[in-house]
């Protein structure tokens, strides 16, 4: 693959590199000598095209903490570092991605290991067509049947190394062809992907310029070899899931419906005993619906989805426990704060639950979010306005296997968000959040309620000085019981910035959750040192979640690109 | 040993890319209304514009582009300028962005949905917010990372000198 990669990029660095020659001479008028000099330099340099990219280095020195029990490695150290380099010359363009774990940060995939080149690619991107070969990152509709994406908080790097076709007729039809490995990893895996995607809007064709209205549809194969006793089973090495969309909009009304064929998928019966329940494997259809409705004028934004996900899961490679073993998107449709305390206990999206006898095939529920923006020099808005803010999710169990019935609560949240200039020089944000969380995630009935305050002050005293403050309080009965949060920031603009926080456990451990750190910023450099404690806990993304140790220890991190 | 290394290459790169001039990478991404839309439409050879990658997770980003849509008045009374939000939310939070931008009354905006983050990559943003200016031509003039209030003002002044 690397062999091929490397003749592709040198065959298209010289096809543009000599196509380039041509038209700089080409466009030259032949009979003005002097032009002709002066002109050839500037055309030349543009020949050698442009390079940019970023880098990255997240590195923690890590300390032993016998208070909240956080472990330190033999050597205290973990460092995840990423160099992007791309490289454009007109339609061409090819780029690398390097990656060090020196090692990797603990609570990462521990299959991220050493320094590695791990994605390169050599693309032609011409208007109405574009060729990739090498690794490459694509997602079909919203995700729910196939999405290669990256997302370094998580470790998550599910690129395809192959090849994809995409060919645009006049934004009226669109196709998308691609097959490939995906990544786990350092290395790409022996899964292979195959698949298409078609979308196709009438309303573009048909000339409306007051609504627009397109179907899509996607198709996609996933082989991967599977071992004897499983074929023994019935499950079958290839599979093939369908995703029809629809998508609908007029006058700030929208209209999104998905339906979702995800395929055969087998899973390790989790209810096995050998006797009642003699099956090893289960093989299983996902499938999944989402229907999202939305209004958006007169300072309003409504937002309604409602999602049914039936056996969703798309592992790479079946019976490989990373976090990053997934080739589709299944996010958990709730609000997300970063506050402290709004992030405790996040909702963990079920694509499917096996808990010894206890199988779950998916989850079934929805979120409705209202914006609204009260204008300024009204009774409500006052002088400078207002924002609210309103949301509400939930989520249940699938009771059985292809049926709508919801069994157990899975998480319930309401979130208040109301965002005020009071004076020119004082600006208040305050939430307040009720959060219903089932631990078990559905094997039984009992949640944890929490009510959550945050009153966010930023307060300028210059136009380029300023001050935040949090104050964060959490109400509950449960778990941990009541925990207090408080952080200022100060800020110099535009390069330095200063934080102290605090999250405190006052309900049951009594243990303080403290955190300072300095940034400074200079164009697209940012550089931050940090020392902290942190609490053990989840960090979700999409439909994976990370879970991270807890760790104290001092944390310095880079960012720039060029 | 291994991260001087990469560090290295990354200051070499840094340098090269001095010599040349960055411009607009074309991407396709979606607006408002669901239709397709390739960023280089987005120069119009006329006016300079703002790129604010941004997500409605990111509380710096909507202080950010907070602050540039209150100022928005004054600055266009001393040049003019568009201003591209680009939402980096993918499908977990497109339609609460969507959503999000009329309860902000950020109807001044040209809102477009980066739901891969194709657009961001090829931009090479890590994080947001991070924000471009971009001259009419399509030459990124200036970028900034990270947000602070106050950084906004600097963006106003990098339009007024390409004047």
């Amino acid at each position: 693959m690397k062999k091929i990669f490397v003749l592709l990029v040198s065959f298209a660095t010289l096809f543009t590199a000599s196509a380039q020659e041509q038209s700089a001479v080409e466009s030259v008028p032949a009979t003005n000598q002097q032009s002709l000099v002066e002109e050839e330099a500037p055309k030349k340099r543009r020949n050698l095209g442009r390079l940019t990219g970023s880098f990255e280095t997240n590195s923690i020195y890590y300390v032993q903490d016998l208070r909240t029990g956080a472990i330190a490695p033999d050597d205290h150290f973990g460092s995840n570092n990423y160099l992007k380099l791309d490289y454009y010359n007109g339609k061409f363009s090819a780029g690398v991605q390097m990656e060090g774990y020196l090692p990797v940060l603990q609570g990462y995939p521990t299959s991220l290991t050493k320094v590695g080149l791990t994605n390169y690619y050599a693309a032609w991107t011409d208007e109405s067509f574009s060729v990739t070969a090498g690794t490459f990152y694509d997602q079909f509709g919203s995700g729910l049947l196939f999405r290669a994406y990256e997302d370094r908080t998580l470790g998550m790097n599910n690129a395809l190394t192959g090849a994809r076709f995409t060919y645009n007729y006049k934004d009226i039809v669109g196709v998308k062809l691609i097959w490939g490995m995906p990544r786990l990893g350092m290395k790409f895996s022996n899964t292979q992907a195959r698949g298409g995607d078609v979308s196709f809007s009438i309303s573009r064709l048909a000339g409306w310029n007051n609504l627009s209205l397109a179907v899509e549809g996607s198709v996609l194969n996933r082989y991967e070899k599977i071992s004897a006793d499983l074929k023994e089973e019935g499950a079958k090495p290839s599979s093939i899931g369908f995703s029809g969309r629809i998508n609908f909009e007029h006058k700030g009304f929208v209209v999104r419906g998905e339906y979702v064929d995800a395929g055969e998928r087998h899973y390790p019966n989790s209810a096995y005993d050998g006797v009642n329940d003699p099956r090893i494997d289960l093989i299983k259809n996902g499938n999944a619906q989402i229907l999202e409705l939305g209004y958006s004028g007169h300072g309003l934004g409504v937002n309604v989805t409602a999602r049914r996900l039936e056996y969703m899961d798309m592992p790479i490679e079946y019976r490989n426990t990373s976090t990053a073993n997934t080739m589709n998107y299944i996010p958990a449709l709730t609000a997300q704060y970063s506050y402290l305390l709004m992030n405790l206990n996040p909702y963990i999206v079920q694509p499917s639950t096996f808990f010894g006898s206890h199988i779950s095939p998916g989850e079934i529920g929805g979120q409705v979010d209202i914006y609204y923006n009260v204008a300024r020099r009204t009774k409500l808005g006052g002088k400078r306005g207002m924002k609210l803010g309103l949301n509400y999710s939930t989520y249940y169990s699938l009771l059985k296997d292809r049926s709508v019935k919801a069994d157990k609560i899975l998480w319930q949240s309401v979130n208040f968000t109301l965002e005020k200039q009071i004076t020119r020089k004082f600006k208040l944000n305050f939430l307040y959040s009720f959060q219903e969380y089932n631990d078990s995630h559905g094997v039984n009935n009992i949640t944890w309620k929490s009510h959550i305050f945050v009153a966010d002050m930023l307060y300028k005293f210059t136009p380029t000085i300023s001050a935040r403050l949090e104050l964060q309080y959490l109400l509950s009965r449960d778990d941990e019981r009541d925990w207090m949060a408080a952080l200022v920031e100060v800020n110099f603009a535009p390069h330095w910035s200063i934080f102290v926080s605090d999250m405190y456990n006052h309900g049951s451990t009594n243990t303080h959750y403290y955190n300072a750190g300095v940034s400074f910023t200079k164009a697209r450099t940012r550089v931050q040192l940090g020392y902290g404690r942190n609490r053990a806990g989840v960090v979700c993304s999409g439909g994976v979640c990370r879970n991270i140790p807890a760790y104290t220890g001092a944390n310095l991190m880079i960012t720039t690109s060029f | 040993m291994q991260l001087l290394k990469h560090l290295l290459v990354g200051l070499i790169a840094l340098s090269v890319s001095h010599v040349a001039m960055a411009q607009l990478p074309s991407v396709k991404l979606e607006n408002r209304k669901g239709e397709v839309i390739n960023t280089q439409s987005l120069v119009d050879g006329k006016t300079p514009m703002i790129i604010s990658f941004w997500a409605v997770t990111c509380k710096p980003c909507i202080r950010e582009l907070d602050a540039i849509n209150d100022a928005m008045p004054d600055w266009l009374d001393e040049a003019a300028f568009r201003v591209v939000a680009i939402s980096t939310d993918d499908s977990r939070f497109s339609a609460q962005a969507r959503a999000w931008v009329e309860g902000h009354g950020w109807s001044d905006f040209t809102v477009l949905f980066d739901k891969n983050q194709e657009f961001m990559r090829a931009m090479n943003v890590s994080y947001t917010p991070q924000v471009f200016v971009v001259d009419k031509n399509g030459k990124i003039v200036y970028s900034h990372t990270g947000y602070t209030p106050g950084c906004e003002q600097e963006l106003i002044e990098k339009i007024k000198s390409l004047k």
